[in-house]
């Protein structure tokens, strides 16, 4: 039986493999280069981001390193996003569905091997080859992604022209890194499967597939950060990079922005400036404490206009320095920012747990399968 | 002949349709939404003042569904051809119905073309809307980005959507007409798409006209520094941003046109700037590559006497020339489209007696 699955399954596992072995070929050369260039002029770029708190000259360096290789580091994005869709349309849905269509059921499925052994060995070799592809690939990406990744955990320290903060829990991230793919590419499976089962025909199921997978996909990433109950941490209020008044849309006045707390790579729900009984700073409160800065944005020389979103700080042209640490301290004075994010050494704990969800989902329409041949298609 | 092709196609159809609509509600609620916001916001905010932080906050909305919206769009012709054009020819060889449906009454060419035709045209349909509904979607983030041109606006607006749908459909039943077997014709024809597409987009695309050149004064490049190398002090410079045009390179040349060489800009450099020389010859300031000396003003004098003798020369693509690459590329595309129907017509018709 193993032995027929096998050569059933034989050309579709190796173009698989020589899609895969491309992918190495390609990953493995950039790679390296892609590494070596980390080690000799990012990472001690890094260093200094951590050690003086801005990026000083190595803007450009750093920059141009998140952005190498835009074009592959697209096709890698794409091709990881879609293999589990991919091995769930063209090798789940036709498995059942072939044979129903085909009416090759017939001969198959009255044989000395029965239905249920049948199905049990095609899903396991099948299965087992579409978590090692998507497995495989991950891990070749994961590696690639590395010293970007690495760049991007640290951009928080930085206030610059690099607005990606890319973090590992961002989704785009996430989704793409470690071993949550392995569980999308076993799910997508047993979906393709499934549809393929109750909707006896191949083309359909495979239509069906696709919107049921990315619905899939979607609401767990919906239900991500419920997860695991977040950190809350109470900080006093230190004036330092990101802070700034702002004032909001017409009419809703001002409000202060908390500055950027120093937690690299952690997932950051809400960063909030409240005082005691966790009310925000009025926007009366900050006129009559901050005068100059908030004369200075509502004014038509400030760096604000009508209804946009402005920082204050020091600069020429702007408030002085001394009127901000004055305004700053006011403020600390009655108020302190509160932190609500997961730790970044959780991530490991929400790989964990993600790629269970999708097992888990994946291990119920198996079952499913398993009791749909047995009662319903006699 | 129309009637019992649109008999077979109805169901498809009714879902396309569905989903359509279903988009159209999604774009609708969500773009009155993001117009509004950019009226009020982007918009509002004064000429000459820095409305940067006002066009960042903006771009932070609807992350997720830009992405998702932005992922259909690239998806849709890919899954026309799949769908559509693989199966076309290919499921009447597989099941055998071939053999009924071409001793009919009418002739086998005729049979082809009704079919090509009306799901081409529904292709098209279905391509042009969401382009449509995308291309305004999408208008206020374009307008701060500003950048037309880059792969990741170009491909999902404007009129070429329709060229790569076309294609891919022509593409889906040219395998399905060769190959006669439905899954291998759409697995191919899903690898082919991508391979034309990524190809056309990054190889092709640049070279379908010959770009502008414009000289420029030095310091309109992005993120200007110096760095060390094997032949002296070199300058590194990015390419300017012009609005809504395609820079694609940029070259430094000095007052007679010459492009300068690394070691021409090292001997000026030398007497120019001594302290930068030795601070990035010696690797003191900082490590990285391109860096400034510590001293910002030191940085501006020697920038400044460069630009005296040096300037850039930048080849670019105009913003005026938006349209002309989006019709021209979606020509190319319904090109490649009629080739392979035609020789479709061809291969079912003498080929296959």
């Amino acid at each position: 039986m193993i032995q027929l699955t096998w050569l059933q399954f034989r050309l579709q596992w190796l173009v698989a493999m020589l899609a895969l072995a491309a992918v190495a070929v390609v990953v493995g050369l950039t790679g390296v280069h892609l590494a070596h260039l980390y080690g000799t002029n990012v990472a001690p770029c890094l260093v200094q981001l951590q050690a003086n708190g801005n990026v000083g000259s190595c803007g450009t360096t750093l920059t141009s390193f998140i952005h190498s290789q835009a074009l592959l580091q697209n096709v890698l994005r794409d091709a990881l996003l879609a293999a589990p869709a991919l091995l769930g349309i063209f090798w789940g849905a036709p498995l059942v569905a072939q044979e129903l269509e085909r009416g090759t059921f017939r001969l198959v499925w009255t044989q000395s091997v029965s239905r249920r052994h049948w199905l049990a060995i095609k899903l396991s070799v099948v299965g087992l080859a579409c978590a090692a592809v998507v497995g495989l690939l991950s891990l070749m990406i994961t590696w690639w992604f590395n010293p970007i990744d690495r760049v991007n955990a640290n951009v928080i320290y930085w206030q610059g022209p690099i607005n990606l903060n890319l973090n590992r829990f961002d989704p785009s991230v996430f989704d793409l890194r470690g071993i949550v793919p392995v569980g999308y590419a076993l799910f997508a499976f047993a979906l393709g499967v499934t549809a393929g089962l109750l909707v006896p025909r191949i083309l359909p199921a495979m239509a069906i597939t696709l919107p049921l997978f990315i619905s899939g996909r979607f609401a767990v990433t919906w239900i991500r950060p419920h997860l695991i109950a977040p950190v809350r941490q109470s900080l006093p209020l230190v004036w330092g990079p990101g802070a700034g008044i702002a004032q909001g849309g017409t009419g809703t006045g001002f409000f202060v922005i908390a500055p950027t707390p120093k937690l690299p790579n952690a997932w950051i729900y809400s960063n909030v400036v409240v005082d005691q009984a966790g009310h925000a700073p009025t926007s009366q409160f900050l006129q009559s404490t901050c005068p100059a800065l908030t004369v200075d944005l509502a004014g038509p020389a400030g760096n604000v206009g009508g209804g946009s979103v402005s920082t204050a700080a020091p600069g020429p042209g702007g408030p002085g320095e001394q009127q901000v640490h004055a305004c700053a301290s006011a403020i600390a004075a009655r108020f302190h920012q509160v932190v609500t994010y997961q730790p970044a050494d959780r991530y490991w704990a929400f790989q964990g747990l993600e790629t269970a969800i999708f097992i888990a989902l994946a291990l119920l329409l198996v079952w499913f399968c398993f009791w749909w041949i047995r009662h319903r298609m006699a | 002949m129309i009637r019992l092709t649109l008999v077979q196609f109805r169901l498809q159809a009714i879902i396309v349709a569905g989903i359509l609509v279903l988009a159209a509600i999604l774009f609708a609620i969500s773009g009155q939404h993001l117009y509004h916001l950019y009226n009020t916001t982007v918009a509002a905010c004064p000429a000459g003042s820095d409305c940067s932080a006002a066009k960042d906050a903006f771009l932070n909305n609807h992350v997720i569904l830009r992405q998702l919206l932005g992922l259909l769009l690239l998806l849709a012709p890919a899954l026309l051809g799949i769908f559509w054009g693989a199966p076309l020819v290919a499921r009447e060889y597989e099941s055998g119905t071939f053999r009924l449906a071409w001793t009919q009454s009418i002739s086998r060419g005729r049979w082809l073309l009704t079919r090509v035709a009306l799901l081409g045209l529904a292709s098209v349909i279905v391509a042009a809307a969401l382009s449509l509904l995308f291309t305004w979607w999408s208008g206020p983030f374009v307008r701060i980005t500003a950048d037309r041109f880059n792969p990741g606006n170009f491909d999902e607006r404007g009129v070429v959507a329709i060229g790569y749908a076309l294609f891919a459909f022509a593409l889906g039943l040219t395998f399905g007409v060769v190959i006669r077997r439905t899954l291998p014709a759409m697995a191919l024809t899903l690898a082919s798409f991508l391979a034309v597409r990524l190809a056309f987009t990054f190889l092709l695309r640049p070279h379908l006209m010959a770009p502008h050149q414009a000289s420029m004064p030095l310091q309109s490049g992005e993120g200007l520094g110096f760095s060390p190398s094997a032949s002296g002090i070199t300058f590194s410079l990015g390419t300017p941003n012009i609005d809504n045009a395609w820079a694609i390179s940029s070259k430094v040349v000095d007052s007679a046109g010459h492009t300068a060489s690394n070691s021409a800009l090292h001997a000026f450099m030398v007497n120019a700037c001594p302290a930068i020389v030795s601070a990035v010859g010696s690797g003191q300031s900082t490590q990285g590559v391109n860096h400034a000396p510590a001293d910002p003003t030191v940085f501006h004098d020697c920038i400044l006497k460069l630009a005296q003798n040096y300037h850039l020369v930048v080849s670019y693509q105009p913003a005026s020339r938006y349209w002309t690459f989006q019709w021209t590329e979606m020509g190319i595309y319904a090109g490649l489209s009629l080739l392979l129907a035609g020789f479709c017509y061809w291969w079912v018709r003498r080929r296959i007696a």
